[in-house]
């Protein structure tokens, strides 16, 4: 036993699910956590439960509005998997793919299929459909879950969710746009772009917001808990930009966990506390606390890139997966 | 526990030619035919039969330019995240065939593979396998750009509909190939009845494979093509090449002439060197790579290859032989100053 896999060992459990984990997501109820992979099922941590989701892939997993998950899947679907395991069909859309979904605590869902993202109620019934000009990479709510945001091909819309005239304000960057997300108090949105930087408007004022340098494109970012620092991926440690004090404009970023040359593939802020977790090229799963740089290992690299991360709700429990599908989830509750 | 996951990259077949020209009944061939592969399949949108494989993806075609705001500097979005999400169940397939349109331009599907970091590291592109009708090809090439580029980046060219031309004419048509690519191979085919692997597992976009057929080029090749028709030039040096001026010199030739540069390949014999180089471009996005150790009795001539629009032979020339280890200094700094921007 590696010293690295302490954690893992002492306090987690782990499994091969012998496919690419591309996320995982805890249920807003407490108690599921489940892996979504690439061979279209999707596997429950309690007891290791195969739920047959998706004739294909999963392409992306969140938590549902309530409780359980919703995933989306190459097979047009978006299903929705209970707590104890069971699926259902929410939403059918041809041969296209479902390749984003969120939800809100509100009741709300989304489902980004080609250049449409469709808007539905807890219920599975379809209020909306917003219209982009190319396909959507990339959809967020705010915290509100008031608006929502979707990156594309020049840009991100965004786009008031209840408004009865649907057209969006349109935050324009020339290139191509991977991901979004919303700053917690909804003052700020980010995208990550094809070629390797970050891009942030400030949406009082329209501000742009380069945020650059990183050797690898980020697939992953997220904003600490109260919305301080954007933790993200992308580069050989966790970059941290700071969204207080006038930043990020003319700030330089902090960084965690550096040192190992290994790319930041993934990574996860703890809801309640300034810690990031953080997922590495070589299956490293780590957690830091940003205000001291403090490290601890979670598990120990096994050569395959962390491809999914999450906290759960309260910040106790954390989960992961890996390209290779490793699987693990650690309970860092205080004894 | 392990858990490993390097593995080859997946080989990524591109199908392109026009409408009619036999593309999908290829298509279809590779798919039925027994030879114990699976294939994934990305077909566009205005496919012109239904394609019969488990694994089959719609794609939109959406080309993007890239930062620099260059109009030949494209990529295709949508293979980017089509690629990436097969990669996630990389167990369910040998390899992958993509078709395009016959309106596409090859090149930014080229380019997505050498731009984007995860497809270069998941997959690696086999072979541009051009798909032309023996009986209208001379027509297309006449009124239609797109033919011409699709001829200038295949690597191998199904010359079908063979039973519709007579032996002349497709002497013609096959003449008229070579003028604009005499790199590529060209299978004679009638209902699209090549062997298939003689269009999969080719690995002709290999760095290593690059100028390995000999050009066949027409005797008496010096006569001017019209500017906008797509040509190519090739030169040949004994003396080896100087690294250092070598990439000044074609990277101030990518920069201002790329936009009419579709292919550039070239294989160098470096100065202080035991290994071959060997370089490739589309457009303005270069690639090299050593490919290995030169063996005893090889010549040692460097080649290189431009294949584009309105190419300018005697500065090409002059500045590949301005590249050679021991020529004056002054002359390559000409050379290269030939291709700068000219001062504001
Ligand atoms: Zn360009």
């Amino acid at each position: 036993m590696s010293d690295t896999d302490f954690l893992l060992e002492s306090r987690g459990d782990a499994q091969d699910l012998g496919a690419w984990v591309i996320g995982v997501a805890f249920g807003r109820e407490g108690r599921s956590c489940a892996f979504a992979l690439g061979d279209g099922t999707v596997r429950l941590a309690e007891g290791w439960q195969t739920v047959a989701a998706h004739d294909g892939a999963c392409l992306s997993i969140c938590a549902d509005a309530k409780d359980g998950v919703l995933t989306g899947g190459d097979d047009g679907r978006l299903m929705r998997i209970d707590p104890d395991g069971t699926a259902s069909g929410v939403a059918t859309y041809g041969s296209k793919w479902v390749d984003q979904v969120a939800a809100h605590e509100s009741g709300l869902r989304a489902a980004a299929v080609g250049k449409a993202v469709h808007i539905l109620d807890g219920k599975g019934a379809a209020l909306k459909s917003l219209a982009h000009p190319s396909t959507v990479t990339g959809i967020a709510f705010d915290a509100k879950g008031k608006r929502i945001a979707a990156s594309h091909y020049n840009g991100a819309s965004l786009w008031f969710v209840g408004a009865k005239e649907s057209s969006p304000r349109l935050l324009e960057w020339k290139g191509s746009h991977t991901g979004v997300t919303i700053s917690p108090d909804g003052t700020h949105v980010v995208t990550t772009m094809q070629e390797n930087t970050l891009h942030g408007w400030r949406l009082a004022d329209g501000q742009h917001m380069r945020m650059a340098g990183y050797p690898s494109k980020t697939k992953s970012m997220a904003f600490t808990a109260k919305g301080r620092w954007l933790a993200t991926a992308g580069a050989d440690c966790v970059v941290l930009w700071p969204f207080f004090g006038g930043g990020p404009m003319g700030k330089a970023p902090t960084e965690l966990a550096g040192g190992d040359g290994v790319i930041c593939t993934t990574v996860a802020c703890h809801p309640t506390q300034e810690v990031v977790a953080a997922g590495f090229d070589d299956g490293l799963v780590l957690i830091a606390e940003v205000g001291s740089g403090r490290v601890v290992p979670v598990a120990a690299p096994r050569g395959s890139a962390v491809s999914a991360l999450a906290w759960n709700g309260v910040g106790s429990h954390l989960a992961f997966g890996t390209e290779g599908g490793f699987a693990g989830l650690i309970d860092l509750s205080k004894r | 526990m392990s858990d490993t996951t390097a593995r080859e990259p997946v080989p990524v077949t591109v199908l392109t030619g026009y409408l009619g020209a036999g593309k999908t009944t290829l298509l279809n061939r590779i798919l039925t035919e027994n030879h114990g592969k699976k294939f994934a399949v990305v077909i566009n949108e205005f496919g012109e039969l239904g394609v019969d494989n488990d694994l089959v993806v719609d794609a939109d075609e959406e080309v993007f330019e890239m930062n620099n705001g260059c109009i030949c500097c494209t990529v295709r979005g949508d293979l980017i995240r089509i690629l990436g999400s097969l990669m996630k169940r990389r167990d369910r397939f040998d390899g992958i065939i993509l078709e395009t349109t016959g309106l596409a331009d090859p090149a930014p599907v080229a380019q997505t593979f050498f731009v984007d970091e995860d497809v270069k590291r998941a997959t690696k592109l086999d072979a541009i396998v051009t798909v032309v009708d023996a009986k209208h090809l001379l027509a297309r090439l006449a009124d239609s750009t797109e033919a011409q580029e699709q001829i200038a980046f295949a690597d191998i060219i199904v010359l079908n509909k063979m039973d519709l031309v007579t032996a002349e004419e497709a002497d013609i048509v096959e003449k008229r190939i070579r003028g604009i690519n005499p790199y590529a191979e060209i299978r004679r085919a009638t209902k699209s009845d090549v062997p298939i692997d003689s269009v999969i597992g080719r690995d002709a976009f290999n760095l290593a494979r690059i100028l390995e057929r000999e050009p066949e080029f027409l005797s008496g090749d010096d006569h001017h093509e019209h500017d906008s028709e797509v040509n190519s030039v090739s030169f040949e040096v004994d003396k080896p090449i100087d690294a250092e001026r070598f990439n000044a010199w074609i990277t101030q030739v990518l920069a201002s002439k790329g936009q009419d540069l579709l292919r550039t390949k070239g294989i160098l014999y470096y100065a202080d060197d035991s290994r071959r180089f060997a370089f490739q471009a589309v457009h303005m996005i270069a690639d090299g790579d050593f490919i290995g150790e030169v063996k005893d009795g090889d010549p040692k001539r460097s080649k290189i290859v431009f294949i584009g629009r309105d190419l300018n032979r005697p500065w090409l020339r002059r500045g590949f032989e301005a590249c050679q280890a021991g020529e004056d200094e002054s002359k390559i700094q000409a050379e290269i100053a030939r291709w700068s921007p000219a001062p504001v």
